[in-house]
């Protein structure tokens, strides 16, 4: 009776787990879900007291995740600019997937800030005090309006749903707000752009901190530059690892190599130009930038273990400079594994940057009296991720199940039984 | 200008970030109301049947929008971009100029496909429907015998009240077996007049002017087509649930829809009404 409701809001023409299974899949990730619901709830109602950070480490493990997924979620806005803007229609295969990962990423990311920054009830405080000179008001609108674009691109895949679109009306918004899309990907665009920049930008101009601090151009430091450039970089990369994870777990063929290739490529190129860029911004930083604020570079990799240079060496050449070469060499790029292998170092590359600019930049000293300090997260830190990412995986797994993510299962999986 | 935001000030930073945000924030606005004035607009004029068969369309495989021309073997591999509406394709018409793309008559022992009959005396429809012309210019409107043979004895068609509009490709009848619901498409644009009541036919339709047959098949094209729908018809319930096929011939059973996986026939009646 049960699998009989279920399969009535289930696309036609494609094989679904028993809903029993179903069940058994999502239900270590409503437990986690659970875990993390009441470590926010500890947060919200005590203060952050009940996380490792302090007055010194005032961005811990969920500004990094936030910096991160932010990052990865970017595959959303940037396949949209591919397939609406630059006309890459293969990619209309990935389209609602990417739409999916992005709004589980925003949405996510927006969470854990209002835990973070607390009090949620006075929210509008941003929007109503807005700081015009200050990154984080400029974090706050491109992140707001953002996610309300994301949800506005949501609608129509929720609304081709097999029962709601029974109902004419529900077709008919979803087919007029599809054809405006368009507009949606170009603000989309605009304003994950801007909000990656502005991420990056807040790095940059932190004069204090000679590690992070970079000179760029006007107002804008070169962070703001590269991490809109690595962001676009590894978004393609994600988008096509989590579709192959997608493949993998479900064991079906959901979209054409093609694809897949598509995605490998742009993502290679990008990747080459950041590494290119990243790598200039580095040495500047090393000969100037640095040394003009009384730090020679050296120093901030005395300290060895964790944050030494291996570091630096990892994130431009091991899983920067080697994934843009994997994704750019056709030969290389046509093994699946090989693909897949440059898109998860990609992805690594870019959680590696996050991680430097918010953890290792607070944890090296700048006066001659500091020490290296180090932090490991609470358990409600954890937690609090762990919902995040429980969401996540509830979002697409149901989204997966009974709306059409992938335009080109049904197509598939006719063509493997012709054969 | 702003007098909402505490602490504006006419300074270059206020107006140039303020005025991006609430432009961007009017831009979606403006794009959601527009959206919704145009599907207003679509409900009045009454026009979701159209945008409903241009949304199914859009979603059939390369397989499934193949050319008629090209199930004939006239245009291999050739897909349709029309929505299945030839009225319009000046490669059909060329092709019918040319004498090529007609069906053509048949000898009776043709019309027949593992088992399903193809009666030469109507025009069929890629949703599995038919037409023929009865009597005083009236069109006798019925499901082909793979669409009948899915509903099977104890499958409900829910038909138009009479008065009711009907254009080509869209919704006609909701036909409803095993919980399961498909809506089946009109082949002809026209007035419903009321129940056939003569066994085969299901509704009477006064066609509306310029009525043509144009996008409808007929004789060995259609025959054609049935076979290749046999044939989708087994790939896709192979790839649904691995069921039985035909490869070593045989005939369609008579109630075919009783014989289907409630997932399978599910799979099937999408298939065969093209409502995926």
């Amino acid at each position: 009776m049960v699998d009989r409701i279920d399969d009535a809001w289930i696309a036609r023409g494609v094989r679904r787990a028993p809903f029993s299974r179903f069940l058994l899949w999502a239900a270590p990730w409503a437990v986690l879900l659970a875990l993390g619901a009441y470590a926010i709830f500890l947060c919200l109602r005590d203060g952050l007291y009940h996380t490792n950070m302090d007055n010194r480490y005032v961005f811990g493990l969920w500004i990094f995740l936030d910096l991160a997924v932010i990052a990865l979620g970017a595959g959303a806005f940037f396949t949209g600019f591919l397939l609406y803007v630059l006309r890459k229609s293969e990619l209309r295969a990935v389209i609602n997937s990417a739409v999916v990962i992005g709004l589980v990423c925003y949405s996510g990311a927006i969470l854990i800030l209002a835990v973070d920054v607390g009090q949620p009830l006075r929210a509008w405080f941003t929007f109503y005090h807005p700081n015009v000179h200050s990154m984080l008001t400029e974090v706050t609108f491109c992140i707001t309006c953002y996610l309300t674009v994301l949800l506005i691109e949501y609608v129509p895949i929720l609304l081709k749903n097999r029962r709601l679109k029974m109902k004419p009306s529900m077709l008919v918004f979803e087919y007029n707000l599809h054809k405006v899309m368009v507009v949606f990907a170009l603000i989309g665009t605009l304003l994950s752009f801007f909000h990656q920049g502005s991420l990056g930008g807040l790095f940059g101009v932190l004069r204090g901190r000679p590690f992070a601090f970079r000179e760029g151009l006007l107002i804008w430091p070169s962070t703001f530059f590269l991490f809109v450039l690595s962001a676009m970089a590894a978004g393609p990369s994600f988008m096509a690892l989590t579709t192959w994870m997608a493949e993998k777990i479900t064991r079906r063929r959901l979209v054409k190599d093609e694809v897949y290739q598509t995605l490998g490529r742009i993502s290679g190129k990008l990747l080459l130009a950041y590494v290119f860029f990243k790598s200039l911004d580095t040495l500047l930083w090393i000969n100037r930038t640095a040394p003009e604020r009384g730090f020679p570079a050296h120093r901030f990799y005395e300290y060895g273990g964790a944050f030494g240079t291996w570091i630096l060496f990892a994130e431009i050449a091991l899983l920067g400079l080697l994934p843009a070469l994997l994704l750019l060499k056709p030969e290389w790029r046509a093994r699946r594994g090989l693909l897949i292998t440059g898109a998860a170092m990609a992805c690594l590359g870019v959680t590696l940057n996050r991680f430097v600019f918010t953890i290792q930049t607070l944890a090296l000293p700048t006066l001659p009296f500091d020490r290296l300090l180090l932090y490991w997260p609470s358990w409600q830190e954890f937690a609090a991720f762990g919902f995040v990412l429980a969401y996540g995986m509830l979002v697409y797994s149901f989204s997966y199940r009974y709306l059409r993510l992938f335009p080109q299962e049904r197509e598939l999986a006719m063509a493997e039984a012709k054969r | 200008m702003f007098p909402w935001v505490y602490g504006f000030e006419w300074h270059p930073g206020y107006l140039i970030f303020l005025g991006v945000f609430f432009t961007v924030a009017v831009v979606v606005a403006g794009t959601v109301l527009v959206a919704l004035w145009r599907s207003f607009r679509t409900i009045y004029k009454k026009q979701e049947g159209r945008v409903y068969w241009h949304t199914a369309f859009e979603e059939l495989t390369p397989e499934e929008r193949r050319c008629r021309h090209a199930i004939t073997g006239e245009l291999p591999e050739h897909c349709c971009d029309r929505e299945f509406d030839c009225r319009g394709c000046r490669m059909h018409a060329r092709l019918l100029h040319s004498g090529e793309g007609r069906g053509g008559a048949m000898a009776p022992e043709l019309a027949e496909v593992c088992g399903l009959s193809v009666p030469p005396d109507r025009y069929y429809h890629r949703g599995h429907t038919w037409v023929r012309e009865g009597e005083d210019g009236v069109l006798l409107v019925g499901i082909d015998d793979l669409g009948s043979r899915l509903l099977g004895s104890d499958g409900a068609v829910q038909l138009p009240p009479p008065g009711t509009e009907l254009r080509v490709n869209e919704p006609a009848f909701c036909a409803r077996r095993n919980g399961v619901e498909a809506r089946i498409l009109s082949p002809v644009d026209g007035t419903v007049e009321g129940p056939a009541g003569d066994g085969e036919a299901l509704i009477r339709v006064r066609p509306a002017a310029g009525f043509s047959t144009v996008h409808l098949l007929r004789g060995r094209e259609a025959v054609a087509w049935m076979r290749h729908e046999l044939d989708r018809l087994q790939i896709a319930l192979a790839a649904s649930c691995g069921a039985a096929t035909l490869a070593d011939g045989g005939a369609v059973a008579e109630d075919l829809g009783r014989c289907l996986p409630p997932r399978d026939f599910d799979t099937a009646c999408g298939l065969a009404f093209l409502d995926v």
